[in-house]
């Protein structure tokens, strides 16, 4: 197991790779070891940003990834990149087509580009993402990219996750626009316009105005910074210095006023609610008893023989009363 | 006493009815990939006033239905024109001549894959594909030698060229000026059609805008100076080998055309002042009518088309076609059936009416032909020509119920896509959103699971199997020696040129593109006269255009459907279920191409399959380097590695992926295999190389899937 964790510190590549096999593992002897992995590896942390991408299907997140992930990689930075990849079948299988879209950044030797299935899991993140992270920061990259699926209900989840969070939309659609309602801004640091080129050009650049603008009714509170707006083409490389500017600023002013780190402590309480809520539900569904009452309390609600929160209350306490 | 025409049908359909025991012939049709139903019985019911084929016309009246010319080949037989090209320009030269002694009419020259996209011989990137898959051509020497002792005034010389379409050309031109020929008197064909590029051939360079420049400045150059040359060939050929259906073949390729007639009249020519050097290409599969209205309807169409055009020369009205018979359905088992396939899509591409026509040889889905192949591949057609008595008569089969009614349905459907095109604003864009390239990879794995479900007969592949297997003769490339050749050539090519002048074309050629000003042809000529190189005007485009990467959306779920409840489907399933218990995730393969080859067909078809099956895929994109390979397979933790191989690099390329592999981690467990056309000879080499198996054309995709999951759950 120590022979693990010195390989990922050396930053062996196929050590990563196995390690986030090992967290993505849904076998019960790979979840106790990767516990103890990440407890081991939480010791040495690095000093990885980590940057989440958000966004519509098809607005060009893969495609900005490959081209800002080149100019990073330039300036001699390692990246890693987490790409979660929506395509899952419905029969369980998927094609993971992202990296088709990274092949430059494929090719670097200061990359490690690493897809996963998302298989439909809540929060556009897949199973062992947080802990993937993980790995790579102790692995010595700079940067950390968590590409997601899509945009909805995810959010919260994805943007638990990093340091600075990045929505990706593209030029002109009002639909978008609508969506910016204070919760989003809470979570977005940054908004980024793509494809900002050819016959979209005039467009995006309108679009990032409006964006400005209904930004600015929705101003966080005073110390903090102002969500970014950048107009980028990720197939013409333009706009990737303003990006890299506004993702320094982010992280100096949140380092200045102490909400760097304010942040990942919240990060951190989230993730073990999430934790203790998931191992609670599992262990009450493993348990034959209340499992069998959760069954029964559903059907009884259903034809109307008791409510459901007087349901909830006997689940719980059964469940408590237990232990 | 005859009977009334009504009474006699019904008649017919009574004894029908009961000699196959259903209720009515109207439930007995047979549908075909392109969604037609083809009724047992065609009458003269059947002839209606149709809106697109009128029956009445004659051969060489509008709208040419019935064939471009009036005499067809009554007055001369269609060209044969085979279409080959190998390692050097010396054994290519050699192999021209040969043909043409034996009665070949017109030259058609494969290039190899580097050249196909701009890359010299010497370059690194490209080591395992130089000479490979067809001649390497790097300079204007190379060119004259390819032509050496055959008179390009005299023989009609057709290119296959897109990518690199520009130094070819020019080459090509400076070549015969060499030769001492004013380029006004080169006759001949440069493929020039780079939207399929896009679509399905994938030897483009440069991204889609820039490249449809390149063809304009091309069309708009020989319409001035050489009369004599067709500027483009409009290709569906290789849609359908790509796994497109006749009627997707067929109005994609018209939808191009009517691209380049738009982009030339945007250089501001007039339409007749090109459009009579426009030529088509088609393939001809194993649907007998098919292929034969598809041509028919072809011309239809195309008559039109030119007519909405304003064209009013009767060259721009006429489609010309060049034919293919289909390389796809020729088979690496029991491999001597295919001189039989071969010659009933040949008859079927001469009662189409075609304007000449490449023959495959028997050996096309084992490696490039042997003189002994190609020779029984012209002689299919000089039989044809001379014995069959085809060529007495114009247009034989107009007037078939049948037939007529055939063309007529194969235009209106493939009308309504060419409208679809249309409305998204036309192939360019069309190209761009994906939409074509889509539907016919949903076609071609259609296909795939008709034949591993057994819904369609290959013969001596999922049925009627030859239990002993022939051994044959396969033509061997020295691709070291080869690339060897080439290397010392450009050396001292770059010794004795001035690179000084060279440089100022070269650079007039970055700054023309750039500011959309000047002929890039005309640029290109003068470049490759002062002895610049393919590789060298190619990356002189790139600084400007830079360079294109396709990205690889699949179709899913396609493959799957025809397999509901199918046990070994399940079975299969079920496996990869139990895989994913004990293993803590699903079994994950990682599908590659790597080097030039760009043949996607089968490894797009096998991954949406597998994971149908339940696999999770890792999806390579094209032009990857063994060593990108290895890094991706490492950092993705895969179970196994499956490389599709189809150009003939396989013994270069793989044994390399295996060294990146161990040089990055020399405990990895991963599974390597290896499918596409690799010639019998070879299987030993690559098992040595430590490949697990080997998966050639014909294999059912359920097999594969099975040793896979069965290989990689013993690791
Ligand atoms: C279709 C085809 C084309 C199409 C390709 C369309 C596309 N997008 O894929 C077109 C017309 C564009 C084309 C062009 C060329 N082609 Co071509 N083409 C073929 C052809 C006729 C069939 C290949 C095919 O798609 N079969 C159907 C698919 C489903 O089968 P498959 O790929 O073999 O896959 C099956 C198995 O092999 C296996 N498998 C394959 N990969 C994998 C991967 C995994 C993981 C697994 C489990 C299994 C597996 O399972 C699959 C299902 O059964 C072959 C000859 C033949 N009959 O095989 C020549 C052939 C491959 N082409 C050839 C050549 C030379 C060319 C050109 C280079 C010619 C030129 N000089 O211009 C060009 C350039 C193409 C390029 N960019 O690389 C040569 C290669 C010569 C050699 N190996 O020595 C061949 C062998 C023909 C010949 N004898 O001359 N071609
Ligand atoms: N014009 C233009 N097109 C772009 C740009 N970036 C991406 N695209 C195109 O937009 C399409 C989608 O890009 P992707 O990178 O696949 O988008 P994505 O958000 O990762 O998509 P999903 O993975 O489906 O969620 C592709 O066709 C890209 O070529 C850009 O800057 N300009």
């Amino acid at each position: 197991m120590m022979k693990l964790r010195d390989r990922i510190i050396a930053g062996e590549r196929a050590a990563i790779a196995k390690a986030i096999t090992l967290v993505e593992s849904s076998r019960e002897e790979d979840i106790i070891q990767s516990h103890e992995l990440i407890s081991e590896l939480i010791k040495s942390p690095g000093h990885a940003i980590r940057v989440g991408f958000s966004g519509p299907p098809g607005v060009g997140k893969s495609t900005f990834i490959e081209s800002f992930g080149s100019y990073i990689v330039n300036k001699n930075f390692k990246l890693g990149v987490l790409a979660i990849d929506p395509s899952s079948n419905f029969t369980g299988g998927s094609i993971l087509g992202d990296k088709t879209r990274m092949s430059e950044i494929s090719k670097n030797e200061n990359t490690f580009i690493r897809s996963t299935p998302s298989r439909g899991s809540l929060g556009g993140i897949a199973v062992g993402t947080r802990e993937a992270a993980i790995i790579l920061d102790a692995a010595g990259y700079d940067y950390i990219f968590i590409e997601t699926v899509g945009v909805g209900q995810s959010e919260i989840t994805a943007a638990n996750l990093v340091d600075i969070f990045t929505l990706i939309v593209g030029p002109g659609s009002g639909d978008e626009l609508q969506g910016i309602k204070k919760g989003i801004t809470e979570y977005a640091d940054i908004f980024i316009v793509n494809k900002n080129d050819g016959d979209l050009a005039s467009q995006a650049s309108k679009t990032a105005s409006d964006y400005k603008s209904a930004l600015s009714f929705y101003n966080k509170d005073s110390d903090a910074l102002e969500t970014q707006v950048v107009l980028v083409s990720s197939i013409e490389n333009k706009g990737m210095d303003e990006v890299l500017d506004s993702y320094n600023k982010i992280v100096n002013v949140n380092k200045a006023n102490n909400q760097f780190d304010k942040r990942r402590e919240n990060q951190l309480a989230y993730w073990l609610e999430e934790e203790v809520r998931n191992k609670i539900l599992l262990k009450l569904r493993s348990e034959k008893e209340t499992s069998e009452l959760l069954e029964r309390e559903v059907r009884r609600i259903i034809v109307g023989e008791t409510g459901f929160y007087a349901a909830s209350k006997v689940i719980i306490d059964r469940f408590l009363s237990k232990k | 006493m005859k009977k009334d025409k009504s009474k006699r049908l019904s008649d017919w359909e009574k004894k029908f009815s009961k000699e196959v025991k259903i209720e009515t012939s109207k439930e007995f049709f047979h549908e075909t990939d392109e969604g037609i139903n083809i009724n047992p019985l065609y009458t003269q019911e059947d002839l209606l006033d149709y809106t697109f084929n009128d029956i009445q016309t004659l051969p060489g009246e509008w709208p040419y239905t019935r064939g471009p010319k009036a005499s067809m080949y009554t007055n001369r037989p269609w060209t044969i024109r085979q279409y080959a090209g190998f390692s050097t320009a010396e054994e290519s030269n050699k192999f021209y001549r040969k043909n043409l002694e034996a009665g070949q009419m017109g030259l058609s020259v494969a290039f190899d894959l580097p050249t196909h996209r701009g890359y010299d011989s010497d370059d690194e990137l490209v080591m395992g594909d130089v000479g490979k898959a067809g001649v390497a051509i790097d300079s204007v020497e190379d060119m004259k030698i390819l032509f050496d002792g055959i008179p390009l005034d005299k023989m009609s010389v057709s290119m296959t060229m897109n990518g690199a379409v520009l130094p070819v050309l020019a080459a090509f031109i400076v070549a015969g000026e060499e030769q001492g020929l004013d380029r006004k008197v080169l006759s001949g064909t440069i493929q020039n059609d780079i939207l399929k590029e896009f679509m399905v051939r994938n030897t483009y360079i440069y991204p889609p805008e820039p490249s449809m420049r390149l063809v304009a400045d091309i069309i708009a150059y020989t319409a001035k100076e050489m009369p004599k040359f067709n500027s483009i060939s409009i290709s569906g050929y290789h849609m359908q080998e790509a796994g497109a259906n006749n009627v997707q073949e067929l109005a994609f390729t018209l939808a191009d055309g009517m691209e380049y007639v738009r982009a030339a009249l945007s250089k501001g020519l007039a339409v007749d002042d090109f459009a009579p050097r426009l030529s088509f290409f088609f393939a001809i599969g194993t649907d007998f009518f098919m292929e034969i209205a598809k041509l028919r309807a072809a011309r239809t169409l195309w008559a039109k088309i030119m007519q909405d055009f304003g064209a009013t020369n009767e060259k721009s009205l006429t489609l010309r076609t060049h034919c293919q018979t289909s390389g796809v359905s020729l088979t690496e088992k029991d491999p001597y059936n295919n001189i039989v396939r071969t010659s009933y899509e040949a008859l079927s591409a001469v009662l189409g009416g075609t304007q000449s026509l490449h023959t495959n040889s028997f050996d096309e889905a084992i490696a490039l032909p042997t003189e002994f192949s190609s020779r029984i591949a012209r002689n299919t057609q000089l039989i044809l020509q001379n014995e069959t008595g085809v060529t007495n008569t114009v247009d034989p089969l107009a007037g078939s119920y049948f037939v007529e009614k055939l063309t007529e349905d194969i235009c209106s459907a493939a009308w309504k896509i060419i409208e679809e095109v249309e409305e998204l604003g036309g192939m360019t864009k069309a190209v761009a959103a994906g939409m074509p390239k889509l539907s016919i990879e949903e076609s071609a794995t259609k296909k795939q699971a008709k034949i591993d479900s057994g819904k369609q007969v290959v013969v001596g592949v999922n049925k009627f199997k030859n239990p002993k297997e022939p051994k044959i003769d396969v033509l061997v490339i020295d691709n070291e020696k080869v690339r060897e050749d080439q290397i010392t050539k450009i050396s001292t090519l770059k010794k004795d040129r001035d690179d000084k002048i060279l440089k100022g074309h070269l650079n007039k050629i970055t700054e023309a593109a750039k500011d959309n000003t000047g002929n890039l042809l005309a640029l290109s000529i003068e470049a490759m006269r002062a002895r610049g190189t393919v590789g060298e005007v190619s990356k002189a485009l790139e600084d400007a255009f830079g360079r294109h990467y396709a990205t690889n959306v699949g179709v899913s779920g396609v493959y799957g459907k025809f397999f509901e409840k199918d046990e070994k489907f399940m079975d299969i399933q079920n496996k990869i279920n139990i895989f994913e218990k004990e293993k803590g995730r699903r079994p994950r393969v990682l599908i590659v191409k790597m080097g030039q080859d760009g043949h996607d067909r089968g490894a797009k078809i096998v991954a949406t399959s597998f994971a149908d099956l339940g696999f999770d895929i890792d999806m390579g994109p094209l032009f990857q380097s063994p060593k990108d390979v290895a890094k991706d397979a490492i950092e993705n933790d895969v179970h196994a590695i499956g490389v599709s191989t189809l150009a003939a690099g396989h013994k270069t390329l793989v044994p390399e992926l295996m060294k990146s592999l161990n040089a990055i981690d020399k405990n990895n467990k991963i599974v390597v295999f290896v499918g596409g056309v690799i010639p019998e000879q070879d299987y030993q080499f690559l098992y040595d190389n430590n490949i697990s198996a080997i998966f050639g054309p014909g294999t059912s995709i359920l097999d594969s899937a099975e040793k896979v999951i069965e290989l990689i759950s013993k690791k």
